[in-house]
């Protein structure tokens, strides 16, 4: 509740900056001050200390797996923020508004990591996606930007109407919103669950499917990551999707426990992973943009998160948040250099270890930990969720096609280390905005990403403490 | 007190990591200085511990190296009579060497100046930590440090590409005998679950007999290759390329005897194997025999002392074969004080001669280089065994332990020895006496060496001849402090029973008149105005090392480099390459087409997805039939 | 077994074959559908001409791009008033269930009402009403 709350009061001050502060440079400083409060109240709330005890119990459940993964979701937010004071002052004079809805894109996630009613998730995932629509078209005078916000809102809303259809008929089997169903209705059953359950569940996962970009649901990513301003793009491509799973595996973690005993759901779930593995990582190959390669990058870590929806088990719920830690941080890293390149082509990198080392070694650290090199996070990342899939028993050969298409994946991340460290170039940088402060930002990512790479019971010991 | 022999191997390597990384800064007295300094102040570490009998009963711990459930192997060091001897020679002899470079290596660039003295203090670091380790596993480290260290320092003239050559020939070996050394390891660890010494001996009677059988022939597998024996040994001549102080530190008093150290520190496991032993004591004696037989008719003066080494450590090992463990101990001692001192004399020959190898191109020398002269004298009479040297007490007992062993084994290297006496006094006769046979340019330039060099040779020379008292026989006089100070380690070999008296006087009139024979008779030979240096028949068969090398590349080396090169030209070429890059190709290629599908029109994304959703539930609701469709398939 | 007997006697189990109606009632809907637009379409008269291509604007001749520039003012004053029209709405089953709501209700109202007052200030505050500028 901690964090939900002040995440709310934060967006509205943040709205009245804009009115009240005319100190431009103060707003920046100000969002991530509200975000250290944000950050502090929820792991006070993780220790037992409570704003208000209203009690939310049917509707959400602040359990320890949640209030990690806010933390954990806050934190990046936060990295996020210092990563790219500079970049969204650029937005102009809607600055503070932009802190605003990202506030309230916080409030969505802590509505999604604790949902206990799937009216709770609908909201939680709208709380989510309207910011993100404003934030796709935040560079007004910019066409692709407007084109990319378009094309999101016309497809999320979609994806909205299909997540309705879901919830409605889930509704109509079961005759509750409750995310963990008491009975099930004997009419129309097959095995003992209704029909209109499990096709409602299956609308209800496409939906979430879409918001996770899982293929075949993954249309909008590319082109709306390529189109939107690189900080959003940021956010949305890391942030914003490890939430979307983290929702998706609540759901699954419930009812395909739960109706498990009439229908097999591995089958489905493995048809996406393949799906999405193929596509994010083939389609890849061939960019010759570094946004829209990551956009790919994106979709394919999508896939290896989907390994945690397929196999369900405790190896996987820790992976999970694992997961979300180790790529959320290389990808804000990796965006956040990218927004100091005016070409993003891979030719635009072409010499930059000569020009910025230090963004080039930090960068080729996030793309070793995406690519899943060992002593990064990344590596372990990757292990749990393949791990997680051993532990089910079946279904080996699905590790076996995670691992041909990591190695795949080492080709495009490699390309871009190449272009860094053995391509000869002049990068058209911008120089004046690569302080001392962000270049040290992104040396503490690295570190961290390093550490958490060396020591993965790091992150984990604590989750259990 | 710990932590003072912790300072012992870390101070040499401080030692290469300043003179290292400075390489570019440090003047070259400095280097010198800080180089050999390392390695003195070790020394009298080293010599503190001797003294003050700082010999605990545990292994001293530092921390974990490997730790697992099922395996804990600290990083510990073991004091104790053994490893303090060999200290003390790698120290002290590695001291002299030092100085000794510091003039020998003069007319080098500082930068490779301080590379030569970095290398050579990384291996005395190296050396150190094999002996020193309480565990199998940090000596196999300090095994495979003095390997590298080796390789580097006889590839230091790295731009002649033979030595090179000679280099690799030598790391290569050398990793032939570490797989057996690994091995034995690996199996140690299966049967005992430890490799510290203490649990290993303690638990050695537990074992099989099988099971210590095959450890320690593995283990002496690793000896080899590191001491130079026989199948293993040809490294050892060819690593002579190195610089001529290399050649004394490494390849004569310390790096080739890291595997009689093996060997005398596991004396419990081979005690219980006398399979072993035998065939311990049989490649010690084949090797003593082949080498001195080679050395005989070498022309290059270091290649001479090459043989000459392994056919001294092939007597080590027969020592060590016939349960003599401290008598092969002693052998290394006295061994590391002459052998150090021959190469050092014939560095310094060298250095006179202006680079000249060639004995045939040298002769009369002894008015020129007088302190050169004499050193080389004693060390001759001591390897020679000439009574009352270091070399006649720690090889007359060898021949009394294998007497005693078996007739035939005591026959064999009786005769060892003898050609080991004719071979230096050949070489001894054939430098130092005679007339001069160079041209008149290095007669010209021949000249005494600079103190630097001097002196470790003099130092050298006292020890190589008195340093034998230690153990003199007990009919001479003496007491045999040498045994008793290793007795809580290695035990020593009991002569009870046995009429020690005649045989010793036996042995002592049998080597006076032997060697008065033979300096009779190379006399004649050698110490000659003109020397041809030809050999026909048998001797050319010596003169070319029994064709050994080429033998090794007739069945080893030539079948290797023809399956390498069919594997390279087609099997990788055509069949890996074609693969790798095929499945490249392919990828790139749907890479190219799977793109299309993102048209960047929302209607037909939509579309696709409404279809995929269909798709999806057609195989959420057949996935039965999917299943057994494809279990028919595959 | 002829097919209106098959529907007729559906046991009530959970399987598959419950649906078989509505399958059939859609195979013959589309069917139906399909085939009449195929019959037209073979069998109706075809005459293209200019005039039937033109588009219907009630018999008045059509000029014009038929998307013209509309002020932004419109929409944002309109969406703005549909955002708070629609939040009044929520005062009717207040309204009606004040009492049984008590205080707890009138704490949660006071709190909703004050965002969108906190709202309404922001949005004067920032000049969206302002149809002069």
């Amino acid at each position: 509740m901690n964090a939900l709350i002040l995440s709310a009061v934060w967006g509205i001050i943040l709205m009245f900056c804009s009115i009240l502060v005319k100190n431009k440079k103060a707003i920046g400083y100000i969002a991530a001050f509200g975000l250290l409060t944000i950050l502090i109240g929820n792991i006070a709330e993780t220790y037992g200390t409570q704003i208000t005890h209203y009690n939310i119990y049917p509707m959400l459940l602040l359990d320890r797996f949640g209030l990690f993964f806010n933390t954990i979701a806050i934190l990046s937010v936060f990295i996020f923020v210092l990563l790219s004071l500079i970049e969204i002052r650029k937005t102009g004079k809607y600055e503070p508004e932009f802190y605003t809805l990202i506030f309230f894109v916080i409030c969505g996630i802590t509505i999604l990591t604790s949902y206990q009613n799937l009216l709770m998730l609908f909201l939680g995932i709208e709380i989510l996606s309207i910011p993100l629509y404003i934030l796709t078209g935040s560079d007004k005078k910019n066409l692709k930007s407007n084109e990319a916000s378009l094309k999101y809102f016309l497809m999320g809303a979609f994806s909205t109407g299909i997540m309705l259809l879901g919830i409605a008929l889930i509704y109509g089997g079961t005759g509750t919103f409750n995310l963990q169903p008491g009975t099930h209705s004997v009419v129309g059953t097959y095995h003992g669950i209704s029909f209109l359950e499990i096709t409602g569940l299956i609308i209800l996962m496409c939906a979430m499917a879409f918001k996770a970009s899982v293929a075949p649901f993954h249309f909008w990513a590319p082109d709306v990551y390529d189109g939107a301003p690189t900080p959003v793009t940021s956010f949305m491509a890391t942030i914003v999707k490890v939430t979307a799973f983290l929702a998706f595996f609540k759901l699954c973690e419930v009812r395909v426990t739960d109706t498990l005993t009439a229908v097999n759901w591995k089958m489905i779930f493995a048809v996406m992973i393949v799906a999405t593995l193929f596509i994010g990582n083939i389609t890849a190959i061939f960019q010759q943009s570094v946004k829209r390669m990551l956009a790919y990058s994106s979709i394919a870590q999508a896939g290896f998160m989907m390994y945690a929806i397929f196999s369900l088990n405790d190896v996987a719920k820790e992976g999970l948040l694992y997961y979300a830690m180790a790529y959320s941080l290389a990808t804000i890293g990796l965006f956040a250099t990218m927004s100091k390149i005016k070409d993003y082509s891979f030719e635009g990198y072409n010499g930059l270890a000569k020009k910025q080392p230090t963004l080039a070694a930090t960068n080729a650290i996030f793309l070793l930990s995406l690519s899943g090199i060992p002593l990064t996070a990344g590596f372990f990342a990757k292990y749990y969720m393949l791990a997680s899939v051993i532990k089910t028993g079946s279904y080996t050969w699905l590790v076996i096609v995670g691992v041909c298409f990591a190695t795949i994946s080492i080709y495009y991340y490699f390309r871009l280390i190449q272009a860094m460290y053995f391509k000869t170039g002049n990068p058209d940088t911008i120089d004046h905005e690569i302080t001392p402060f962000f270049k040290n930002m992104l040396i503490v990512v690295a570190v961290f990403i390093v550490l958490l790479g060396a020591f993965p019971q790091l992150l984990l010991n604590w989750f259990y403490f | 007190m710990n932590a003072l022999v912790l300072c012992i191997p870390l101070l040499p390597f401080l030692g290469f990591l300043l003179v290292g990384l400075l390489r570019n800064k440090l003047s070259r007295p400095l280097i010198g200085i800080i180089a050999s300094g390392v390695i003195g102040i070790a020394f009298i570490l080293t010599l503190v511990i001797f003294f003050t009998h700082y010999y605990p009963a545990n292994a001293i711990t530092y921390f974990d190296f490997i730790k697992n459930s099922k395996y804990d192997i600290s990083f510990s060091f073991q004091v104790d009579q053994l490893s303090t001897l060999f200290m003390l020679i790698i120290t002290g002899v590695g001291f002299l060497i030092h100085v000794y470079s510091t003039s020998y290596m003069h007319d080098e660039t500082p930068a490779h100046y301080a590379r030569y003295f970095s290398y050579l203090n990384l291996f005395v670091f190296s050396m150190l930590l094999l002996v020193l380790g309480a565990n199998y596993v940090i000596m196999f480290l300090g095994w495979e440090g003095v390997g590298i260290c080796s390789y580097l320092l006889i590839g230091y003239w790295f731009k002649n590409n033979q030595y090179n050559y000679a280099a690799r020939k030598a790391f290569v070996m050398n990793r032939i005998g570490d797989v057996g050394f690994l091995l034995a390891i690996f199996w140690l660890l299966a049967r005992l679950g430890s490799v510290d010494y203490s649990i290993v001996f303690s638990n050695a009677s537990a074992l099989s007999t099988t099971d210590v059988t095959g450890i320690t022939i593995l283990l002496f597998v690793g000896a080899i290759g590191k001491s130079a024996q026989i199948p293993l040994y040809t490294w050892l001549p060819d690593a002579m390329a190195g610089p001529t102080p290399v050649s004394a530190l490494i390849h004569a008093a310390t790096m080739v005897t890291a595997g009689i150290y093996m060997i005398a520190r596991s004396n419990v496991l081979y005690s219980l194997s006398p399979v072993s032993m035998d065939i311990v004591a049989v490649i010690g004696v084949a090797t003593a025999l082949l080498a001195a037989s080679i050395a005989l008719f070498q022309n290059d003066i270091k290649k001479v002392l090459a043989y000459s080494t392994v056919s001294q450590l092939g007597f080590m090992f027969v020592a060590l074969g016939v349960g003599a463990y401290t008598t092969g101990v002693f052998h290394v001692m006295t061994h590391a004080f002459f052998k150090a001192l021959l190469f050092l004399g014939a560095g310094s020959v060298i250095h006179a001669m202006g680079g000249e190898q060639d004995i045939t191109k040298m002769g009369g020398l002894r008015k020129k280089i007088p302190i050169t002269y004499w050193t080389f004298l004693i060390a001759v009479l001591a390897i020679s065994g000439f009574p009352f040297t270091s070399g006649f007490i720690s090889k007359d007992e060898i021949l009394l332990a294998a007497y005693s062993h078996s007739k035939p084994l005591f026959w064999l290297t009786a005769f060892a020895a003898v050609l080991t006496a004719f071979y230096m006094f050949r070489v001894f006769m054939l430098v130092f006496l005679g007339g001069f046979r160079g041209n008149d340019e290095q007669q010209h330039h021949l000249h005494e060496s600079p103190p630097a060099m001097t002196i470790p040779l003099i130092i050298l020379a006292i020890l190589a001849a008195i340093g034998g008292f230690v153990q003199l026989p007990e009919l001479f006089g003496g007491h045999d402090y040498f045994n008793q100070f290793l007795a809580p380690v290695v035990p020593a070999l009991s002569h009870e029973g046995e009429n020690l008296a005649t045989k010793e006087y036996a042995l002592l009139g049998g080597t006076i008149v032997g060697l008065i024979i033979i300096f009779l008779f190379c006399k004649k030979w050698f110490a000659v105005n003109q020397f041809e240096g030809k050999y026909t028949g048998f001797k050319n068969v010596l003169a070319h090392k029994w064709y050994m090398d080429e033998l090794y590349d007739a069945i080893i080396v030539n079948p290797f480099n023809n399956i390498a090169g069919f594997l390279k030209s087609i099997v990788e070429k055509s069949g890996i390459d074609g693969i790798v890059n095929g499945v490249g190709r392919f990828i790139q290629y749907s890479s190219r087409q799977v793109r299309l599908i993102q048209s960047g029109l929302v209607g037909n994304y939509i579309l696709i997805m409404v279809l995929s959703i269909t798709v999806l539930f057609m195989v959420f609701w057949n996935q039965d039939l999917i299943i057994a469709f494809l279990q028919k398939i595959f | 077994m002829p097919i209106l007997q098959l529907l007729s006697d559906i046991p009530v189990t959970g399987s598959t074959t419950d649906y078989a109606p509505i399958a059939l009632q859609l195979f013959f809907a589309i069917g139906f559908i399909a085939t009449m637009l195929i019959a037209s379409g073979l069998i109706g008269p075809k005459r293209k001409t200019a005039d039937k291509l033109e588009n219907f604007a009630s018999g008045i001749p059509s000029h014009g791009d038929a998307r013209q520039p509309i002020a932004i003012k419109y929409f944002l004053v309109a969406i703005l008033f549909v955002l708070f029209d629609v939040e009044v709405i929520f005062f009717y089953p207040y309204a009606v269930n004040f009492k049984g709501l008590g205080w707890t209700g009138f704490v949660e109202v006071i709190l909703f009402t004050s965002f969108f007052i906190i709202g309404f200030i922001y949005i004067i505050k920032r000049g969206a009403l302002n149809w002069e500028e």
